[in-house]
């Protein structure tokens, strides 16, 4: 499927565009990494804050859905910054990124922990306090949690590893 | 190696980096590896310090007492913080030479030293007053300034650091 969308970008007016606006736009590669950067802060301080809070890691003062409240809000923003700057490079230079394993193994960690993130937040919006109501709930919460520690970072890792992919080969040489 | 350089101790730059470690980090996946483990490391602490500075300026987290925020969130802080500076090192010294003399590496470690000015500062004159504003709903002039310089300086960190890597 991954090559269908690399060949259906490869030479198409939004390819064009964004090697346009990457070579012509001065400082844009790097400012736009600088706001994935930051994108990642983001959901570090609202999501994975969230997570530690649940497995009793950070901020045990604080209650858990008031948290879930005021930071997860903060998460959607980030990841649609992210995702435009990331788009920016995928559609400037589909074939690297699309035949990179490197990018595929990042998103089978990013899909797993939004769709955790989505879950934590939608069941603690409709009903408040919806996690910590049955010790069955808190459980599944923190498996949850760790669970999306491990992908959170993992997307981190194989984000900047999609750059670095020649030294994944040179390793298993 | 750089010969004619303007920046001071030439000679002990060009020996960081002729260092076995340095070059063993300079020719593996080391490399990427600490990179990586860096960028984690900046996403928490600046994630970390972003949520302190937001209640500072009085935006968010209202609810909290600022000195119980502070307080929450330095661990993290400081633990992430040596993450980057042990992998920061590690990255710097791969071609200390040519760093120390980069334009943005030498912004970053001048926007460091101000963000850590102005983290003390906070820390041993503003938050001495806390109780008197812990739970207002507007932190003192003195705690917005501190929060609001705070903010740009690590947002400068973060963009004169990935810059680093577009001059070298």
């Amino acid at each position: 499927m991954q090559e269908c969308v690399a060949a259906w970008l490869s030479g198409s007016p939004a390819q064009e565009t964004a090697v346009y606006l990457l070579g012509n736009v001065p400082g844009l590669p790097p400012i736009a990494q600088s706001l994935h950067i930051l994108g990642i802060a983001v959901v570090m301080s609202s999501t994975v804050m969230v997570h530690l809070r649940f497995l009793g890691l950070a901020a045990p003062s604080q209650n858990i859905s008031e948290m879930i409240g005021r930071l997860m809000p903060w998460t959607w923003w980030a990841l649609l910054t992210n995702a435009i700057t990331g788009l920016l490079f995928v559609v400037a230079r589909p074939n690297r990124y699309f035949f990179n394993p490197v990018f595929g193994w990042k998103f089978m960690c990013l899909v797993p922990a939004v769709t955790i993130a989505l879950i934590i937040y939608q069941m603690s919006k409709r009903e408040p306090g919806y996690w910590e109501q049955t010790a069955a709930r808190l459980l599944s919460a923190r498996v949850m949690a760790a669970v999306s520690l491990v992908l959170w970072v993992g997307v981190v890792l194989g984000g900047r590893w999609i750059a670095y992919t020649d030294y994944l080969y040179f390793l298993y040489e | 190696m750089n010969e004619d350089t303007s920046v001071p101790f030439p000679e002990f730059w060009n020996w960081v980096q002729a260092l076995p470690l340095s070059e063993y980090i300079g020719f593996t996946w080391w490399f990427p590896f600490l990179e990586s483990l860096h960028v984690l490391g900046v996403g928490v602490v600046v994630g970390s310090i972003l949520m302190v500075d937001l209640r500072l300026l009085g935006k968010t987290a209202l609810s909290v007492p600022a000195s119980r925020m502070t307080r929450e969130m330095i661990r993290w802080t400081w633990g992430a913080f040596v993450l980057a500076v042990i992998t920061g090192t590690g990255l710097f010294m791969t071609r200390a030479a040519a760093y120390i003399e980069n334009p943005a590496f030498q912004i970053k470690l001048v926007l460091l030293l101000l963000a850590g000015v102005n983290m003390a500062w906070f820390q041993f004159r503003t938050l001495r007053g806390v109780e008197e504003w812990d739970t207002a709903p507007a932190p003192p002039p003195a705690a917005r300034v501190a929060g609001a310089a705070s903010l740009l300086l690590w947002i400068g960190v973060i963009f004169a650091g990935r810059w680093v890597g577009h001059i070298i």
